[in-house]
């Protein structure tokens, strides 16, 4: 019963835990499953605009293709038409490359100064075989470009990109580079797009035949914060990305960061989130790096599951005290029951004033009393004693002195007898006692005496001198009677007796006849 | 011509009914091709989807865009209607729903792990909470892969990519540490080191079929039937297992092509 206050604060806290887990548990399932969702859906957005880049740069391309890589006026009247607003907003540059062989360098540069670029030249000088010179720059961005005819074959991000767009056919973007219109020290991150221009009508089925049939690209240029700029669709709060080229995620290759991303560059370990994703955009691998914010874990209630502890706790404590409360309180009322039924007992089996044992009480240890004698075949005897001029002590010093005097009887004649021995209160001022296990004869005359001479004494009471004495009658058994209407009737008679011959005394039942 | 016919005959007494020879072309159509290892590479535009792709179209004698797109896009547009075909697809029941298969090959899973991982099966690679996975977007495998992949991903240790190209990039920097690959895409082992560093674990399924995907929105069951017959032919008349023995040892090819 004591542990139950304890059992129940266990149980509860058990279900508190369990809900708080289920909820956290929850949580962090959402937590994830907003995570994928952002995380794919940022993939898609990015792939898309890349295709819709590219899309435009095909038009650019188709148009190459079917005029001429050198009508320059067409290609400009073209890239005007295409009306670059917002948008497209991260092409920066859309040019023009031309593959020439190094044989073909001077007719080259003839022919381009002839056309109108007079202080047109190759630069770097390189002495590769063959050379990729930006012949044609349609440009949004002020700001100084280095001078046509720069050779971007020796460049090793750019050519690798070049010639992936040559043997696919497909286009192709460049890593992380500087674009030619940037300052070395103040370049943002960009890229380049290629598509290969074939000669028209060339097959171009194969790695081989497209190598041969090359005659330049087309390329788009672009900043990656632009880029990034232009993607449809809302960035999710609360989630936090970063690109790089390639797969490793340095400093070196980072190429773009959101705004909300925190500065350092690995928030992994302290983000409840984060994922990396391996996009393929123009057959180069970006990858990107997603990291759950504060701000979105809070959002998804990590409230909650504090609350759902807290309450769970405090209801937790206030039941379990409740039960003890229950519990102890049950116990003390046990106890109280127990304490006044006792007292009822007692004072259903005693008189209330001088505390002996009752008419009731007396006629049961006379019956446990005769049992034992007739098993044991012993004997025992019972005392009637009715006290002498009581009447007058009452008359003359009150009810209280009477009352007082009764008890102080009661005291003496207790003191009187043995711990074996009962001592009852049967009436007003007549007592009775029961000699247990007598011995002989002689034994219940030495007890008769001792009780005279106790009550002889004198009793101060109240401050009242008073003298009393008692008529006792006495019967044994099994001499004068062998049950107990026969014990106490003769005993009663033998009391009546003396108190008749009008003085004290005792008298013995069967010395007289009854 | 002949050939052809009687390639078409033999299959009629096979299968017991008339159909008509080939499909009707009632449109252009649309293929896309993703690029992954020796089934298809955008770099040198070869590969054998494209053979086979190229041998379906001429047998069609249709007219049919071939496009390049990630995976997981091709899925979305073949459940959209808005994409006609791809190639080399496996079934589950989620796809069953918007697409239908005629098979061309099968090949068991496997998983490529780098040896200093440590792990030397299945359940090694489990255990240890650090090792990653990388899968390509969208992409299914078979039944016990499927199931390590969703275990892991609960516990967040995927990386997805966009292709093959960039899980091996991952895979050599040890930002992943295993990929699951198929016989098709062991070629790129023989190049760079990935064959130095990495060790095989198979996963004990039995070998899953793969095949031409085509759209149950954007095609009837007629359609679908008529380019299944064509598929079918091809297998018949060995042309496929020709086609893979360009690419594949002899005794792999017909293991893949005949099942």
């Amino acid at each position: 019963m004591r542990l139950l206050p304890w059992l129940v604060l266990a149980a509860t806290l058990l279900v508190t835990w369990t809900i708080w887990d289920h909820e956290r548990q929850i949580n962090r399932d959402a937590l994830r499953s907003q995570f994928d969702f952002a995380l794919k859906e940022t993939v898609s957005r990015v792939e898309q605009r890349a295709a819709a880049y590219e899309q435009m740069l095909r038009g650019v391309q188709g148009l190459v293709s079917t005029t001429d890589l050198k009508d320059r006026v067409a290609i400009h009247r073209y890239v005007e038409a295409l009306q670059l607003d917002a948008n497209f907003s991260g092409v920066k540059i859309i040019g023009i490359v031309e593959r020439v062989p190094a044989q073909d360098r001077a007719a080259h540069i003839n022919a381009m100064r002839k056309s109108g670029i007079g202080n047109y030249a190759i630069h770097p000088t390189s002495s590769e075989s063959t050379s990729a010179l930006i012949v044609q720059r349609e440009s949004a961005a002020t700001g100084s470009a280095s001078p046509l005819g720069l050779d971007i074959w020796p460049e090793p991000v750019r050519r690798d990109a070049l010639e992936r767009a040559r043997d696919s056919g497909m286009p192709a973007i460049t890593g992380k580079i500087r674009l030619a219109i940037d300052q070395p020290s103040t370049a943002p991150p960009g890229f380049v797009m290629y598509l290969p221009v074939f000669a028209p009508g060339q097959p171009r089925d194969t790695v081989a035949q497209r190598r041969e049939h090359l005659i330049g690209w087309v390329y788009a240029a672009f900043h990656m914060s632009d880029f990034m700029a232009s993607l449809y669709g809302a960035q999710s709060s609360g989630l936090g990305m970063a690109i790089y080229d390639d797969v490793e995620t340095s400093d070196a290759a980072l190429m773009y960061r959101s705004p909300d991303r925190s500065d350092s560059d690995r928030p992994a370990h302290a983000a409840a989130w984060s994922a990396t994703e391996y996009m393929v955009v123009g057959g180069h691998t970006w990858t990107l790096s997603m990291a759950s914010q504060p701000e979105l874990e809070a959002r998804l209630g990590r409230d909650a599951t504090n609350l759902i502890a807290a309450v769970g706790v405090a209801l937790s404590l206030a039941l379990a005290g409740l039960v003890w409360l229950m519990v102890h309180g049950r116990a003390r009322a046990m106890r109280m029951a127990a304490a006044m039924t006792e007292e009822l007992r007692h004072v259903a089996q005693h008189d209330p004033l001088t505390r002996l044992p009752n008419r009731a009480l007396f006629s049961d240890r006379l019956h446990q009393e005769l049992a034992r004698a007739r098993r044991d075949d012993g004997r025992f005897a019972v005392i009637f004693l009715d006290l002498d001029d009581f009447k007058p002590v009452n008359d003359n010093f009150g009810h209280a002195v009477g009352d007082l005097l009764l008890q102080q009887v009661a005291q003496r004649l207790q003191n009187a007898v043995r711990a074996v021995d009962t001592v009852g209160r049967i009436g007003g001022d007549e007592f009775v006692v029961l000699v247990a296990g007598l011995g002989d004869h002689d034994a219940v005359y030495t007890m008769t005496n001792k009780i005279n001479q106790a009550l002889q004494q004198v009793f101060v009471v109240d401050g009242h001198a008073v003298r009393v004495s008692a008529s006792v009658g006495v019967a044994v058994y099994p001499e004068d009677g062998s049950d107990e209407l026969t014990l106490t009737r003769c005993a009663d008679t033998a009391m009546y007796r003396v108190k008749n011959a009008n003085q004290a005394g005792i008298n013995r039942a069967s010395s007289a006849p009854s | 011509m002949v050939r052809f016919l009687l390639t078409l005959l033999a299959m009629v007494c096979q299968m017991g009914f008339v159909h008509a020879a080939g499909p009707e072309c009632l449109r252009t159509y649309t293929l896309a091709l993703h690029d992954h290892g020796l089934l298809y590479s955008a770099a040198t535009d070869s590969g054998i989807d494209k053979d086979v792709s190229d041998e379906l179209l001429r047998r069609s004698g249709c007219k049919v865009t071939v496009s390049l797109m990630p995976r997981a896009r091709i899925w979305q547009l073949i459940e959209s209607g808005a994409l006609d075909f791809s190639q080399s697809g496996i079934i589950n029941a989620q796809r069953d729903k918007f697409a239908s298969f005629a098979w061309y090959f099968s090949n068991k899973y496997y998983l490529l792990v780098r040896k200093d991982s440590g792990v030397k099966n299945l359940a090694d690679f489990e255990r240890n909470e650090q090792l990653k996975i990388g899968t390509i977007r969208s992409f299914r495998y078979s039944e016990t892969a499927n199931q390590l992949v969703d275990r892991l991903q609960a516990s967040n240790r995927i990386s997805q990519g966009g292709g093959l190209a960039p899980l091996y990039q991952a895979l050599m920097v040890n930002s992943i540490q295993a990929m699951i690959i198929e016989p098709f895409d062991f070629p790129a082992l023989e190049e760079g080191k990935i064959r130095d560093i990495t060790s095989i674990v198979e996963f004990n399924d039995p070998p899953v079929p793969h095949g031409l995907i085509m759209s149950k929105k954007a095609l009837s069951s007629a359609e679908q039937d008529h380019w299944r017959s064509l598929v079918n032919a091809m297998r018949a008349d060995g042309t496929l297992r020709r086609i893979f023995e360009k690419y594949f040892k002899p005794d792999l090819a017909a293991a893949m092509v005949n099942f």
